[in-house]
């Protein structure tokens, strides 16, 4: 595949500084998407899916911090416009968005980057209908084009004073009239019937399967150039499941937007997904191609996510292949080991010592040693090694 | 379930409480110890005079009759005639509820403009001096009796430093308006300024209280999913905050503070006291030291009808901020 | 008694939090100093020194750190003379020379008692209410609960301004109170030397004024907000497997209610009640500021009393309003803690 990168990760560190200690969500994670791709990232509950995808948007909240890593995102406008003031920050089409400010960022949201959230019915504000919620989305891009330096104010010409007003003065409204019209439309292209009419509706009288559309109608109002989909359909019925995936399928390949698609059903994975990588302990074991990894899977949590699947696709069950707990992700309760070692089959005496990432070939790696030699079962840990 | 339903069955109850409270009001009399008819005739008055008054009054009636006389009394909006000064406890009260009004509205808006800046200040800047600073205000604020601070205000800067009117009404807003139709603006001013201390007065509370709910309100909001997606969509973060956020935290805060009205009836009577401010309060206490029972039991009813209305109008804003409300 | 995880939870939030501390300080020291007011008042707060009788006027005197210019009056002209503090009365003393400090070391009786037993009172009536209709639901629940609402359409001061008002004139609208400690150093048969300072707390006032009425009528205006917590906690509880499980093998309701929803509705009416504490003390205040509690020994009636003397005499009517902010401040911070710890997510007046 000769397609250009359009997002790159390198390094990326999540850290929660809670009362109980510094969690590290997200330790150094590295992936690459090429444009219009399709990129999984499956996992066990816990692993840092999440916590990675809000990392690259931006939206990691306190007590949490993005402290180290790199986001490299292709956009020549954007390249062009922030070279001259920070170079470092360039690098050809690729701009590392980690370098940019707060202000910069946020004007990314929405247009470049969306998100899609796990439960709909959470994620959309309970007071306010549907369709003026969408029409925000499309209000905020309308305003940053007919005024591109407002992007970067913190208000975009909106505060304290002009929510005062607007709730006094009942013509007076931030979404304007052609965004109300779009987001109908909106709502119209990702299926929902009566869309004028269900536009006025408020979350709580939708199902979750439509809120989910409406939520992908949502995320389409910009016309990002990447989506971020964290368990689209974890929280919907299986046969709505399958509906959902299949708009987002379809829009993907009408859109070509590239696509980070988070989930931990591997059935959905091997629908939808170009090239994957797995999850542990925040960080990636194993990533390359679909085919890479579930037909020569090298670590052996792949190995054991694969052996687990139910062979027929679209199984919603949750991922627990094997026996034992995801680590606690607390710095202090965390060795300097293979994270996996404790609940390895073939845990040998060097993986007592971190795993590097190691190339199996072009676009396949995992941090495991037999990436690089086969078992050997006379350097393995005694069992019970670790239950001390 | 549509808006007028809704507040159709609102105010259906709201009359159910009214009929609770003159209930109520209604025995409260026959605990009263003594003969009612001892505060209106002069001690040494023959029983024969006592008897026909008894009659007039129909104190003579059976309790049931006498309540259903009460009750249609009451509906008629006729609280009969004071026992002091004969004259109609309906027109006395009238006379004074729109002191009370203006001081009630003025300490809600003098709360309302001044905590809710400060509870999304405090809540936005979260363990930093500001917040610190609101959180003592807020703990100070409800703390404080709101007469104590009246007199502590008149003191310190009615007296001594003889910037504000120590107390009293000396122009009503009738009079502002005309004066000012007149072009003697000076009359505003004062209007104004016998209003400032009691307003502060009565004020404090509800402003550290609602800074409170404000806080914790945006701060709970602020941890919810759908604060993340609307980042997620790009949204300026004021729009977020106020459009958001706050609207959101203000949903409950309106149902707490319909609650808390009550208190806020309570402390005027107690600011009018401290304020000598010409209102029902200060009328209630003045009434209750004569052993007025029509006038009291009057006063009573129409704060306890001022109260529903009021609710009434919180729950249909809440109705209007909350679509579920009405559904459910 | 209680369980672990709420001591640790409890521990966890005090260590954390400065204002809890405090809170606890203050309303600790308040009630040894209410309890033990005989040992720590330095005077009889009944004395009036107003120099009669040829002792030497000490009315008036401000609190340390502070003088007051005072006119005297005398045959020679008026002069102008500045009256110092002494330390002998550190708050100074009101009009009729009494030493405030002493005032407001028994005043803190009053309010406390009147606190703790309003809102005690409040609570053997409001929680089996609000149980009672939470539990069954239905009928019963509506009638309790409209009920309930006639409670509160009336604003709790204006409704206990009337109810004092109505039994102001009955006999039992206050009774005095013996105080245990002075009678036991004027007795003798204890022997002194087992209570400290016995010759001072002997010269103690032998009894305090309670005010009956008042304290009935905070109860009564405050005992809904608990029937409303209580009913809430007993909606959640009803549907519980457990209770379901308890009533299928042939509890009875008093049973149930008793073993499985009472224990569960504790931690809230704990949070509530301290809250309202809180704001008895406050109503209590407002009550005998307006002179209807029958007793002028409260904080609330030496507002009134130094109300007269505004222009000068800034602190006989300063003083008591700061203890009772003291208190409710001391009172209200506990209540966070708990609320912080135990996390029940309640209403009530007075505080949220
Ligand atoms: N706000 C937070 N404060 C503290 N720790 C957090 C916070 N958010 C996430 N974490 C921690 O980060 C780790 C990763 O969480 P994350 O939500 O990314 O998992 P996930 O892979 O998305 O799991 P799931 O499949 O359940 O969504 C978890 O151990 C979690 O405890
Ligand atoms: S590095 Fe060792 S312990 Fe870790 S997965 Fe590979 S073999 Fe197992
Ligand atoms: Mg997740």
């Amino acid at each position: 595949m000769a397609r250009e990168t359009k997002l790159r990760v390198e390094g990326l560190k999540t850290r929660f500084f809670t009362e109980e200690g510094q969690v590290n969500a997200v330790e150094g994670v590295s992936f690459e998407v090429a444009e219009g791709e399709v990129f999984g990232i499956v996992g066990e509950s816990g692993s840092g899916k999440s916590v990675t995808a809000l990392s690259v948007m931006d939206l990691v909240d306190a007590p949490g911090r993005v402290v180290d890593g790199e986001v490299w995102f292709r956009s020549p406008a954007l390249a062009d416009r922030v070279g001259e003031e920070i170079p470092e920050a360039v690098d050809g089409e690729l701009v590392d968005l980690r370098r940019l400010d707060a202000r910069e960022r946020r004007a990314l949201r929405g247009a470049e980057f969306s998100t899609i959230f796990q439960d709909p019915m959470s994620s959309f504000n309970p007071s306010i209908t549907v369709g003026e919620q969408i029409a925000e989305a499309v209000e905020v891009q309308r305003r940053a084009r007919a005024n591109p330096r407002s992007v970067r104010s913190r208000t975009q010409g909106y505060g304290l004073s002009s929510f005062v007003v607007d709730s006094l003065l009942p013509t007076r409204e931030y979404v304007h009239r052609p965004s109300r019209d779009r987001a109908i439309e909106l709502l119209e292209l990702v299926g929902i019937p009566d869309p004028a009419e269900r536009a006025g509706e408020y979350p709580h009288q939708f199902s979750g399967g439509m809120l989910q559309r409406a939520m992908i109608a949502q995320a389409l109002a910009g016309e990002p150039s990447v989506l971020v989909a964290d368990e689209p359909t974890t929280a919907l019925d299986v046969t709505i499941q399958a509906q959902v995936l299949d708009l987002l399928a379809e829009l993907q390949a009408e859109t070509g937007m590239t696509t980070v698609l988070i989930t931990h059903n591997l059935g959905v994975i091997a629908r939808m997904c170009d090239r994957v990588g797995v999850m542990y302990a925040g960080e990636i074991v194993e990533r390359g191609t679909l085919e890479d990894v579930f037909d020569e899977p090298v670590h052996p949590y792949t190995q054991g996510l694969i052996g687990s699947i139910p062979d027929l696709e679209g199984s919603h069950q949750r991922l627990e292949p094997i026996p034992g707990n995801v680590p606690s992700l607390l710095d202090a309760e965390m060795d300097d080991r293979c994270y996996f070692a404790d609940r390895c089959p073939k845990a040998m005496h060097e993986c007592l010592e971190k795993p590097p990432d190691f190339a199996v070939d072009d676009l396949h790696a995992a941090k495991c040693y037999l990436a690089r030699h086969d078992y050997d079962e006379a350097d393995a840990l005694p069992e019970g090694y670790f239950d001390a | 379930m549509g808006f007028g339903k809704f507040l159709a069955r609102r105010i259906l109850q709201g009359v159910f409480v009214v009929w609770g409270v003159v209930t109520v009001v209604f025995f409260l009399r026959f605990l009263t110890p003594g003969d009612p008819t001892a505060t209106l005739l002069p001690p040494d008055a023959g029983e024969a005079v006592r008897q026909r008054l008894r009659e007039q009054l129909g104190l003579d009636q059976p309790v049931h009759i006498q309540y259903i006389d009460y009750l249609t009394d009451i509906a008629m909006l006729d609280f009969g005639l004071s026992m002091r000064e004969g004259r109609p406890v309906g027109e006395l009260i009238l006379v004074r509820l729109p002191a009370t009004l203006e001081l009630a509205i003025a300490a809600t808006i003098v709360a309302v403009v001044i905590a809710i800046p400060l509870g999304v200040i405090s809540a936005r800047r979260r363990h930093e001096p500001a917040d610190h600073g609101a959180t003592l205000f807020s703990l100070v604020g409800i703390s404080t009796p709101n007469f104590w601070l009246g007199i502590v205000l008149i003191m310190f800067i009615a007296v001594r430093v003889g910037f504000l009117p120590v107390g009293g009404r000396s122009v009503n807003l009738t009079q502002v308006v005309t004066m000012l139709a007149d072009g003697q603006p000076q009359y505003l001013g004062r209007w104004l300024g016998q209003l400032i201390l009691p307003s502060i007065a009565l004020g404090t509370y509800f402003t550290a209280l609602i800074t409170r709910l404000t806080r914790s309100g945006m701060l709970e909001e602020l941890g919810k999913a759908y604060v993340k997606a609307c980042r997620a969509k790009g949204l300026p973060e004021a729009l977020v905050l106020y459009k958001h956020v706050l609207r959101n935290t203000l949903i409950p805060i309106v149902t707490v503070l319909g609650l808390q009205l009550g208190t806020l009836i309570g402390g005027a009577v107690i600011t009018e006291e401290v304020f000598a401010w010409p209102g029902l309060g200060s009328f209630l206490i003045r009434r209750i030291t004569l052993r007025d029972w029509t006038a009291i039991q009057g006063t009573i009813i129409v704060i306890g009808i001022g109260f529903v209305i009021i609710n009434i109008l919180v729950d249909s804003t809440y109705a209007y901020l909350d679509p579920r409300v009405v559904d459910e | 008694m209680i369980p672990d995880r709420v001591r640790a939870s409890l521990k966890r939030e005090l260590r954390t939090s400065l204002l809890a501390k405090v809170g606890i300080v203050l309303v600790v020291s308040i009630f040894v100093l209410a309890t033990f007011a005989p040992f720590f008042a330095p005077h009889d707060p009944t004395t009036q020194r107003v120099g009669v009788g040829g002792t030497e006027a000490q009315s008036n005197l401000p609190p340390l750190g502070f003088s007051q210019e005072v006119q005297r009056v005398s045959p020679q002209g008026t002069e102008t003379v500045y009256v110092n503090a002494t330390a002998e009365f550190p708050l100074g003393t009101n009009t009729q020379g009494q030493d405030i400090l002493s005032r407001l070391i028994y005043g803190a009786r009053v309010s406390l008692l009147v606190g703790l037993l309003g809102a005690g009172l409040a609570v053997i009536v409001g929680v089996p209410w609000g149980l009672v209709a939470g539990y069954f639901g239905g009928r019963l629940d509506d009638g309790l609960m409209r009920g309930a609402d006639v409670m509160l359409a009336f604003p709790s001061l204006v409704l206990a301004i009337a109810l004092v008002g109505v039994f102001r004139d009955s006999g039992f609208h206050t009774t005095r109170i013996p105080d245990p400690f002075v009678l036991a150093a004027q007795s003798e048969t204890i022997p002194n030397v087992l209570i400290p300072r016995s010759d001072h707390v002997a010269s103690m006032p032998e009894s305090f004024v309670f005010p009956v009425t008042v304290t009935l009528v905070v109860a009564l205006v405050n005992w809904v907000w608990f029937a409303r917590v209580a009913r809430g906690e007993a909606i959640s509880v009803r549907t519980e497997e457990y209770v379901k499980a308890a009533r299928s093998i042939g509890a009875s309701d008093v049973t149930i209610l008793r073993q499985h929803v009472l224990p569960n509705s504790v931690t809230p009416i704990i949070v509530l009640a301290t809250i309202q504490v809180a704001a008895i003390i406050l109503l209590e205040s407002a009550l005998s500021f307006l002179g209807f509690s029958g007793t002028d020994l409260t904080w609330g009636a030496d507002i009134a009393d130094g109300r007269g003397d505004q222009r000068s005499q800034w602190w006989i009517a300063t003083m008591p309003g700061l203890a009772i902010v003291l208190a409710v401040v001391g009172v209200n911070l506990v209540g966070d803690w708990l609320r912080d710890a135990l996390d029940p997510s309640i209403e009530g007046e007075g505080g949220v």
